[in-house]
């Protein structure tokens, strides 16, 4: 568990090593205002044309109509021989390229949009002539046609340094997320499968649809270089992302609420996933605006609950908390994309943490229950020869043997039969209730040569196809028998009534003797608690036992319910 | 044999309280005045309080419950006390608190016998495991420790304690029962005297064949005259 979650760690810190990386330390151009105008004529390519007149915003071309844009750009550092500049734009659109008159490059087709289909990708790089290139003033001029999102229009990013930087830098960028991501779909796989093989375990299930999502909302994101996106499908992509983020963001919220369980849990979820659904559905299309404020819900609502578990001392909590603290400062020293990114993969790490811990403690409960097992298996041996009981019966055999031999015979058969019986049942910890009746009623016989009181057994009801954990009653017979004296007619009669219905089954257990005092002795008190464990094995905490003092005697009784 | 036993049986299983009672019959025939059973805790209490007794028979576990306080009693009496118990880790503790011996169950007529024969030999414990004397104080016991003893004094049927700290603590058992029990480490100096004989400093001879022993607080103690000699070869 250690292992992975430091290599996870690593993994993350390599991202953030690799994204800032590729970050330029000193730009080549200094660029300046565009300028727009509909229409198309070939001349507005030239570097000196007049474009005082021109618009400097334009809202809406419609019905895929041609525009030109003109950009003027300063090269402040002439390129190195034989290393070119590139040109990297992102543009909704069609269009063709002029730098400085000249065309470089085509994207699609345009102001034939309408009639032909979608050509071109949105992230596009093109090669500057290296004669074009040297310091001092340039114009860079599209033609474009904008028929898929006429509101869209003029909006784009151009970024020009060395061509194959500019090609590389977002392939080293990809392999980096694309490891990244490799690792969050083996974690969910992973977790599926341990999820599948405990069905029960749904804080599994979330962390590994969690992993699933992250790993599918980096794959969406780092697409672009893979499979060339044309404009008109960059909404979907956008829509794919913002509904993951809202996916994420539930789930990771519902992934805290169980680990870190709270009064009210299901109202606090709801009043949760109204605030997402809200910030996802106002400005729906505004996507950034969306995802940021989906995420700054997540993390408040995500440290509401971890600040409770912390109240609470829930195990983990300070860590996770400090996680999500640690978030803000993410969010202030890096870019709202990678904050974003970074961000989700240290809160999946830090549920990962959570589950490796739940995962330790259920492998120490388990251990301990192993021990505990052992524990009563031998307790159950030891009945039969703990001194009290042993060396008691001897001496009354020994009694039985010299004053009346044929009597003594007797006794030593039903103590052979009650060790017999202690045998068969010694390594499990269900037992049929009849073999339980028997090993009383053996007992009941032993005791009666050694005290020589007249014992009854009465049962009423019982169903012989239930089970209860071995020497359960037999325990309570013992406390019986050791707690109470005799009626005037010098007996003690016990009683065992089985009542069962949807809800519960019910064992009472009545004696009916004079003076019955409680358990006050060390030994006593074992025995109790030796019950107690039995049932705990067997039923969880899916059980009552009380034992309390009644007008005939005492009355315990057992409820298990279903 | 002594005449007029009067034994108390404390056991609450039956068969073995029958048991106990024959052999006892048996054993001290007709030197035995009276033979009873009590098979709880709270009679027997109530029970050795108001009799006159010369030894109880005392099974520690009755009915579950814990019979410490019944052994403080008993032994705090003037009358020897034997334990009958199935928990021989309780042989150490029961001597310590100076019951005179430990029958550990199942015991057979022998084994009773040699311990019931103490009572009458008054044969003194071979190696004395007491360490508390326990002494009546009004609703309570109290143990004194036995490294807190320097003498004893026979005074009628009582004996009184001499302390470290010199104070004086008045006990129910007679000085020879005592004996029994506090010897090797005390020596019987005198009719009247049992003394700690690590705390004896000197013997001084006075005139006429008086002998005295000077304890290590400055007190002196008369030496029988009779006792002289075996002290003598014990201590030098």
């Amino acid at each position: 568990m250690k292992l992975r979650f430091s290599t996870c760690f690593l993994l993350v810190c390599f991202m953030l090593f690799a994204t800032s990386c590729t970050q330029n330390s000193k730009p080549v151009v200094r660029e300046y205002q565009t300028l727009f105008r509909i229409g198309d004529q070939q001349e507005w390519a030239a570097k000196n044309w007049q474009d005082q007149d021109w618009e400097k915003r334009m809202a809406f071309v419609p019905d895929g109509q041609v525009f030109w844009s003109r950009t003027k750009i300063d090269i402040l550092k002439a390129p190195e021989a034989f290393r070119p500049y590139g040109l990297k734009l992102e543009a909704y659109g069609e269009y063709e390229v002029f730098w400085d008159g000249v065309l470089i490059g085509k994207n699609g087709n345009p102001g034939q949009e309408a009639s032909l289909p979608p050509e071109g990708e949105l992230w596009i790089t093109f090669n500057i002539p290296t004669h074009l290139a040297a310091e001092g003033e340039h114009l860079l001029a599209l033609r474009i046609s904008n028929y898929y999102f006429p509101d869209h229009v003029g909006r784009y990013e151009l970024q020009i340094d060395d061509y194959e930087d500019l090609l590389t830098d977002r392939l080293i960028e990809t392999s980096y997320m694309n490891i990244f991501a490799g690792a969050f779909l083996i974690a969910s796989i992973y977790y599926l499968f341990l999820f599948l093989s405990d069905k029960k375990e749904y804080p599994m299930l979330i962390f590994s649809i969690s992993c699933f999502l992250f790993f599918v909302l980096t794959m969406t994101q780092f697409v672009r270089t893979a499979i060339p996106i044309h404009y008109s499908l960059h909404v979907l992509r956008l829509e794919i992302i913002s509904s993951l983020t809202f996916g994420i963001s539930f789930l990771i919220a519902l992934y805290f609420s169980m680990q870190f369980p709270f009064p009210k849990r299901k109202l606090f979820m709801g009043i949760y996933t109204v605030v997402l659904l809200y910030f996802f559905i106002i400005n729906h299309h505004f996507f950034d605006f969306t995802i940021y404020n989906m995420a700054v819900s997540l993390w408040v609502f995500s440290l509401g609950i971890v600040l409770f578990g912390v109240y609470k001392k829930a195990k983990g909590a300070l860590l996770v908390s400090f996680i999500l603290l640690l978030c803000i400062i993410l969010r202030y020293s890096v870019s709202f994309r990678i904050s974003l990114f970074a961000g989700f993969s240290l809160i999946l790490l830090s549920m990962l943490y959570l589950l490796s811990l739940r995962i330790k403690e259920e492998r120490l409960a388990y251990e301990s229950s192993l021990v505990q097992s052992t524990r009563l298996r031998l307790e159950l041996l030891k009945k039969n020869i703990q001194p009290h009981f042993l060396m008691n019966t001897l001496t009354s055999l020994i009694d039985w043997v010299e004053e009346a031999p044929k009597k003594g015979v007797l006794f030593i058969e039903a103590l052979a039969k009650e060790f017999d019986l202690f045998n068969q049942i010694e390594d499990q910890t269900l037992i049929p209730i009849a073999q339980e009746i028997a090993l009383c009623r053996t007992h009941l016989e032993i005791m009666e040569y050694r005290k020589e009181i007249n014992y009854s057994w009465e049962e009423e009801g019982i169903d012989t196809e239930q089970k209860i954990p071995p020497a359960l009653l037999h325990t309570l017979l013992e406390n019986g028998i050791t707690h109470s004296l005799p009626l005037e007619d010098n007996s003690i009669k016990f009683k065992l009534l089985f009542e069962a219905n949807h809800h519960h089954k019910c064992y009472t257990f009545l004696t009916f003797a004079a003076g019955v005092r409680r358990a006050t002795s060390k030994e006593d008190g074992t025995g109790l608690k030796y019950i107690k464990a039995r049932l705990t094995e067997s039923y969880g905490s899916k059980w009552d036992f009380t034992s309390e003092p009644a007008d005939h005697g005492w009355k315990n009784t057992i409820k298990i319910y279903a | 044999m002594p005449k007029e036993m009067n034994i108390l049986i404390v056991e609450d299983e039956s068969r073995i309280a029958k048991r106990i009672e024959r052999l006892t019959r048996a054993i001290f025939g007709n030197a035995l005045q009276s033979l009873k059973h009590i098979d709880n805790l709270s009679e027997a209490l109530q029970f050795i309080e108001n009799s006159t007794l010369d030894l109880v028979l005392l099974d520690l576990n009755l009915n579950g419950d814990n019979g410490f306080d019944l052994l403080k009693t008993a032994v705090s009496q003037s009358f020897h006390t034997i334990v009958i118990s199935a928990y021989k880790d309780q042989a150490i503790t029961a001597f310590e608190h100076g019951v005179l011996d430990f029958v550990p169950k199942p015991f057979n007529r022998e084994r009773l016998e040699q311990a019931l024969q103490r009572t009458i030999t008054k044969a003194k414990i071979e190696s004395s495991a007491i360490k508390f004397l326990a002494v009546k104080k009004r609703h309570r016991i109290q143990l004194i420790p036995i490294t807190e003893v320097v003498y004893i004094k026979g005074a009628g049927v009582y004996t009184e304690l001499f302390l470290t700290d010199g104070h004086k603590e008045l006990h129910d058992k007679s000085l020879e029962k005592l004996e029994q029990l506090l010897s090797p480490a005390f020596e019987r100096i005198h009719k009247s005297y049992l003394v700690k004989l690590s705390e004896i400093k000197e013997i001084v001879v006075r005139s006429g064949s008086k002998y005295r022993a000077e304890l290590k607080n400055g007190e002196r103690v008369p030496i029988g005259r009779t006792k002289y000699k075996d002290l003598k070869a014990r201590w030098f």
